[in-house]
Formats: structure tokens, C-alpha cells, sequence
């Protein structure tokens, strides 16, 4: 039982990881801009197709589709922001609305492109397997738990040290105030969407190494993000990878000891138990430093 | 003049003629309503290709009788499904074919059922779906025969314990439940473990597989993303089974093709052996048509989605010529089907099933797949014990 458990707390942490840099790019515009980007699950599919297309045409390994992913989702997420920056009212239920419309036009367009079948990376080195003492996962698990890990410590300190990342932060405090230390708020929010995109570049090539890929995944993904997100405490990218990992870590423990059938519930109730407790999420604004 | 006059007369009588002759062989109109977005767009795009061949090869071999085919995506989802039958209906069709997954055929076919639409397909094994006793509904398999083709081959391979692991939908949890009353009705000790459709790590099912089930085989119901999955963990933790058996979408020419690491050995329900051997006219005159319209090889969706598209524009073409379309003839001359296909010979009880439906089985090797139960349809030798890893 105790390498049962062990293995799914190590399995869990993975996924945790994983979970968390699909959330971190949605994390990262709702905390900015208040803006719920329905369509992030999709645009981290587009860099899964991405990653798809040239392991397949150029018979490379995955990872080195990494730039082209980062160029054409930051293009297409720096669009999104385009279309979101024409909203004049109610901008926080309008933005919803159009963002899931360009979900369901990029799902379409992936449908259409890649058709319907699933893929995943034929990389063998990605997925062969790596085995510490009694716990086992996938060369391509660990890998992006690392990159999953130094990407969310660079965001923290972009957000918290660089220049732009305080302007971000100072425009999503107070829009006004901002402008008049003479930060250019619509530039900003245009680097929270590159940065957004950049973080899905990532995530989507990371999920096209170790996991399935098919046209109707992105709608899960952003549900999954926006679970994390919540959890987290608005805002937060501690909050992010604590979130991320306890839902991983609880979905993982629940198909061990109980049925995989019990872990999308177990999810929730965990999601619903923690906003009970702490309505801002783990590290709300209540709790957030700096 | 009277000539003149006479000539033109004889002339419209004609044209009249052939325009009722046209009329006569008018189109008949037939319904497809598939999934071809959603989660289902793949298996429904793979039926619609089965769809489309049976349109052209009836009417490539039917002077008397056409059919036009009217397409609606139901988008994976059963509201949807149900409009799209409406929104058919509306257009005139005489039938349905198409639906894919059980939760979609159900309410769909109960609205054709109201629209007096005779609705067949071969997407959804649910039992429940022939139980309400629809007259105008049939299906052309079943789950009982998937567990037939299943129960047979671990019967030769003589096991004694068997791990299941399925996923928590209508049709997959009916088939593993059913293959484990039979297993254990036969003395096997068996295991089992249900799966969301959410979940994208297997790794801690496999493990409790290795470490607490022990079994020889693990048996997969699911679907292809999930199989792939599965043999993704079990081949990192290497559980010490002697067989990966699974069943629908996964002895097939695609999975060969697209993971060629981890197939080796796997077992799945296959129609026919990979490349594909058609003996039969009938079978050789849709693999032309299909490689002619696809340009490459066909598969079980594109089997199914022919036979019971073909069984329908048949019993359309009996109905027409006894001038029973309008009287619910269709479904009269569907209910007496009695004919060798490309997946057997089809009879329909009066539920609408077909009590015929056996499944076989077939194993990847080396890039190919070979028929490997029953022995009377094997075109390859069956390797056991065998795994990817």
C-alpha cells in the first residue's frame, strides 16, 4: 500500500505541475486585467497542433517546436487582446462572451486544419521511463514539471522585480493611478497577453509530449486552468502552482485509494471546500505579499 | 402545318414522358446525422466516410432507384442530436442513419421514432436502446457481440485472472460489466477499475493493477485516446501481464500507423485483417470505392457506417417499388433484412437488433494486423504471451 501511495503522490505532484502551467497563463491575465480568457484552453491546443505538425513533417523531437509555438500563440494571443480591446461596456461578461466564441472558432479551425484524430508525440525518449527507487514517470513529465516550475519562478520575479511586471501590476490595481505615473495601461496589457501566450506555448507543447491531443480537449483545458486559477487566490502564481498541485495530488490519491470514476468529484469538492474556508482562493488578496 | 403541329405534339408528349420517367427515379432523400465536431467528430467522420460509399455504390449498382444523402452534425451532444433529426425530417428525408454514442442515439432516435423515421445505425451498443421496442429503430451490433469476441479469446488463452479497466460511460460500462459476470461466471478472478473520461494519468490504475490485482491480462474498454494512455503507463511501469486486450478503435489500421511503439501485441475487435483482405464482391466493390474516394485504407467506422446505410437504402428501394413508402414500409422491409455483409449476416429481431452480431479478433504484429479469433477466421498466428514493452 505505501508504494501504491507513494507513486500516486508522485504521479500527482506531476500532474500538479503540469495542471499548473496550462493555469498559469489564464492565472496571469484575470489577475491583470479581470479578463477570463475562455479561449486559453485552446490556444494551448493550437500549440499542441503546433508541436504535432512539426514532429510529424520534420521528424524532429517536439521540444523543437517550442519557438514556433511561442511565436504564432503569442501572435494569436496578442489577437484575442485586440478583439477584447474593442469591448467599450460591461467589459468583464463581454470579454466572456467573446472569448468563448474565438474557443469554439480556434476549436473549429484545429478540427478543420488537423481533423479529428487523436496524437500524441512519437518521441520515444520522451516517453520512456524514468525510475527513482519505487516511483516511476515519463522522461517528458519530469521534464515540464522543471520547466513548469522555473517559468512560474520567472513570472514571479518579472511580476515582482522587472519594470513592466510592476506596471502590469500597478495598471491592474488602479488603471487611473497608473496613467499618471505615466505607464501606457493598453501596453501592458498587451505584454500580460504575450506573456499569457508565451505560458501556453509551453504548456501546449508539454501536453502534446506527454499526453493525448484531440479538437474538443481545449474547452477542459480552460476549465481545468480556471479551477486552479480560483483556487489560487486571484492574482496569485504561488498560489497557482499550491493549487495545481493540491488538485493533482487529491486526483491522484483518489483514483488510488478509492476509483478514478470519484476524482473529477473529489476535484470539486476540494475546489468547493477551500472557497468555503477561504473565500479569496489559498493566497487571495487578503493573504497575497507582494 | 398539320405535320408541323403533329411533330411538336409528339415531341412535348415525349418530353412529358421522359419527365415523369425523371420523376419516377426521383432522389430519394435519406438522413445522416453524426457527429462530426465535438468529442465524437472522429469516430463520426470515420461513419460518414462509410456513409458516403454506400451512396455511391447504390447508386453506381442501382438504374431503378437513387439516393441523396442530406448531412446534419449533431456536434456530439444529444439536444443537438435530437435538432438534427427535426431539422431532417423537415427536409424530407424517408430515414436516418448515422449516430454515434448512446447517450446521442437514444433521444435522437426517439425523435425519429415520434416522426415515424426509421433510424439505423451501428454507433451505440447500449442495451437500453433496443429494450424501449422502437419499430422503427434497428442496430446492426451489439454489445453481446464485442463480449463474445472478447470472453472467446481469453477462453483460448486459457488465463485465470483478468484486470478491467473501463471507462464510466453507458456503453463501455455495460460491456465490462457484462465480460465480468461472464469471466466470473467461468471462475476468473477478476478486477476492476472504472475511469472518468477526465483522466489523463493511468499511471496510478496500472499500478494498483501490478501491485494489487496481479492479473495475467489487462482488458481495455474505452476508446482510442484512452488506450493510448493506458499502454503509455502500463509500458513506463511494466505491470508483469501476459496480454494488453482491448476492444473497439483500436485493431486498426490508424493506431498501427500512429503508434507503432506501443501497438505490438495489443488485441482489439477487428472485422478484418490489416492490410485488408476482401473475398467477396461486395467487399472488394467498397474497398475500390472507398480507397477511390479517400485514398486510403478502410477501416471498421467506414465498414459499419456502409453496412447499415446499404440494409436502409435497400429496404427503401423495396418499400419504393411495392408502394409502401408512405405506409411505413421502410421499416417493414428493414424488419425482414436477411443478407451476408461486410460484418456478417444481418437479421433484425423485433427489437431491432441483430441476434447475429459476433465481433473478432485481431492482434497488431509488426505493423499489421491479423485476425486472431476465431480460429475458423484467423489469418494469423496468435502471439501469446505478448505486450509492447
Amino acid at each position: 500500500m505505501l508504494e501504491l501511495i507513494a507513486q500516486a503522490l508522485y504521479s500527482g505532484v506531476l500532474q500538479g505541475g503540469s495542471y499548473a502551467l496550462i493555469a498559469l497563463g489564464l492565472a496571469l491575465v484575470f489577475g491583470t486585467m479581470s479578463v477570463i480568457n475562455l479561449a486559453h484552453g485552446e490556444l494551448v491546443l493550437l500549440a499542441a497542433y503546433i508541436a504535432y505538425t512539426v514532429e510529424s513533417r520534420l521528424g524532429v523531437n517536439p521540444v523543437f517546436a517550442i519557438p514556433l509555438a511561442l511565436l504564432v500563440v503569442c501572435l494569436s494571443a496578442m489577437l484575442v487582446y485586440a478583439l477584447i480591446s474593442l469591448i467599450r461596456n460591461d467589459r468583464e461578461i463581454n470579454t466572456l462572451i467573446l472569448t468563448y466564441g474565438i474557443g469554439i472558432i480556434l476549436t473549429n479551425g484545429v478540427l478543420l486544419i488537423w481533423s479529428a484524430d487523436i496524437h500524441t508525440t512519437s518521441s520515444v525518449w520522451l516517453q520512456d521511463a524514468v525510475v527513482v527507487g519505487p516511483l516511476y514517470s515519463m522522461h517528458s513529465e519530469l521534464l515540464f514539471f522543471v520547466v513548469s516550475v522555473v517559468l512560474m519562478g520567472g513570472l514571479w520575479w518579472w511580476l515582482s522585480r522587472s519594470w513592466y511586471g510592476r506596471a502590469v501590476r500597478a495598471v491592474s490595481s488602479n488603471r487611473d493611478a497608473a496613467k499618471l505615473m505615466g505607464i501606457n495601461p493598453r501596453l501592458t496589457e498587451i505584454i500580460s497577453f504575450a506573456v499569457a501566450g508565451l505560458l501556453a506555448a509551453f504548456a501546449g507543447v508539454a501536453l502534446y509530449s506527454y499526453g493525448v491531443i484531440q479538437p474538443s480537449y481545449g474547452h477542459v483545458l480552460t476549465v481545468k486552468a480556471f479551477i486552479i486559477t480560483v483556487l489560487a487566490g486571484i492574482g496569485s502564481i504561488p498560489g497557482v502552482l499550491v493549487g495545481a498541485l493540491l488538485l493533482g495530488v487529491t486526483e491522484s490519491l483518489t483514483v488510488t485509494l478509492a476509483s478514478s470514476a470519484l476524482q473529477e468529484l473529489a476535484g470539486m469538492t476540494l475546489f468547493l471546500l477551500v472557497l468555503f474556508v477561504m473565500p479569496n482562493g489559498l493566497f487571495g488578496a487578503a493573504r497575497r505579499r507582494g | 402545318m398539320n405535320t408541323f403541329y403533329k411533330k411538336l405534339g409528339l415531341t412535348a408528349v415525349t418530353a412529358l414522358a421522359l419527365s415523369a420517367q425523371a420523376a419516377l427515379a426521383a432522389e430519394f432523400l435519406v438522413g445522416a446525422e453524426i457527429p462530426l465536431t465535438g468529442n465524437l467528430a472522429r469516430v463520426g467522420s470515420g461513419m460518414n466516410e462509410g456513409i458516403s460509399v454506400a451512396v455511391e455504390v447504390f447508386n453506381k449498382t442501382n438504374a431503378k432507384h437513387k439516393i441523396k444523402i442530406i448531412t446534419a452534425d449533431d456536434e456530439s451532444a444529444p439536444a443537438k442530436a435530437i435538432a438534427a433529426v427535426e431539422k431532417l425530417a423537415g427536409q424530407g428525408v424517408l430515414a436516418i442513419t448515422g449516430g454515434y454514442g448512446s447517450n446521442n442515439i437514444a433521444p435522437a432516435s426517439d425523435a425519429a421514432n415520434k416522426l415515424g423515421l426509421p433510424y439505423i445505425t451501428s454507433g451505440g451498443v447500449d442495451d437500453a436502446l433496443t429494450k424501449r421496442g422502437y419499430k422503427t429503430f434497428f442496430r446492426i451490433n451489439n454489445t453481446q457481440g464485442y463480449q463474445k469476441a472478447v470472453v472467446g479469446l481469453l477462453g483460448d488463452m486459457k488465463v485465470k485472472s483478468v484486470s478491467i479497466i473501463y471507462l464510466t460511460k453507458q456503453a463501455t460500462g455495460d460491456l465490462a460489466k457484462d465480460v465480468q459476470k461472464e469471466l466470473e461466471g467461468k471462475g476468473l478472478k477478476v478486477g476492476t477499475h472504472a475511469f472518468d473520461p477526465a483522466i489523463n494519468d493511468f499511471k496510478p490504475i496500472i499500478n494498483k493493477v501490478k501491485l494489487q490485482d496481479k492479473s495475467e491480462v489487462i482488458l481495455m474498454v474505452g476508446y482510442e485516446n484512452d488506450y493510448v494512455g493506458i499502454l503509455r503507463a502500463a509500458k513506463v511501469l511494466k505491470p508483469d501481464v501476459k496480454a494488453m486486450v482491448g476492444v473497439w478503435s483500436l485493431a486498426t489500421p490508424k493506431m498501427a500507423s500512429e503508434f507503432p511503439d506501443l501497438m505490438p501485441s495489443v488485441y482489439g475487435t477487428a472485422l478484418l485483417p490489416f492490410p485488408a483482405e476482401f473475398k467477396t464482391a461486395d467487399g472488394k466493390l467498397f474497398a475500390d470505392t472507398y480507397k477511390k474516394l479517400y485514398n486510403k485504407e478502410p477501416d471498421y467506422l467506414g465498414q459499419f457506417g456502409y453496412v447499415q446505410s446499404m440494409l436502409l437504402f435497400e429496404a427503401i428501394a423495396r418499400a419504393a417499388d411495392k408502394a409502401t413508402l408512405s405506409k411505413g414500409g421502410i421499416a417493414q422491409e428493414l424488419s425482414k433484412t436477411s443478407r451476408d455483409t461486410l460484418i456478417g449476416h444481418v437479421i433484425f429481431n423485433e427489437q431491432g437488433d441483430n441476434p447475429n452480431f459476433v465481433h473478432r479478433m485481431g492482434q497488431h504484429q509488426a505493423g499489421k494486423i491479423a485476425i486472431v479469433w476465431p480460429a475458423n477466421a484467423a489469418t494469423g498466428k496468435i502471439n501469446f504471451p505478448g505486450v509492447p514493452w
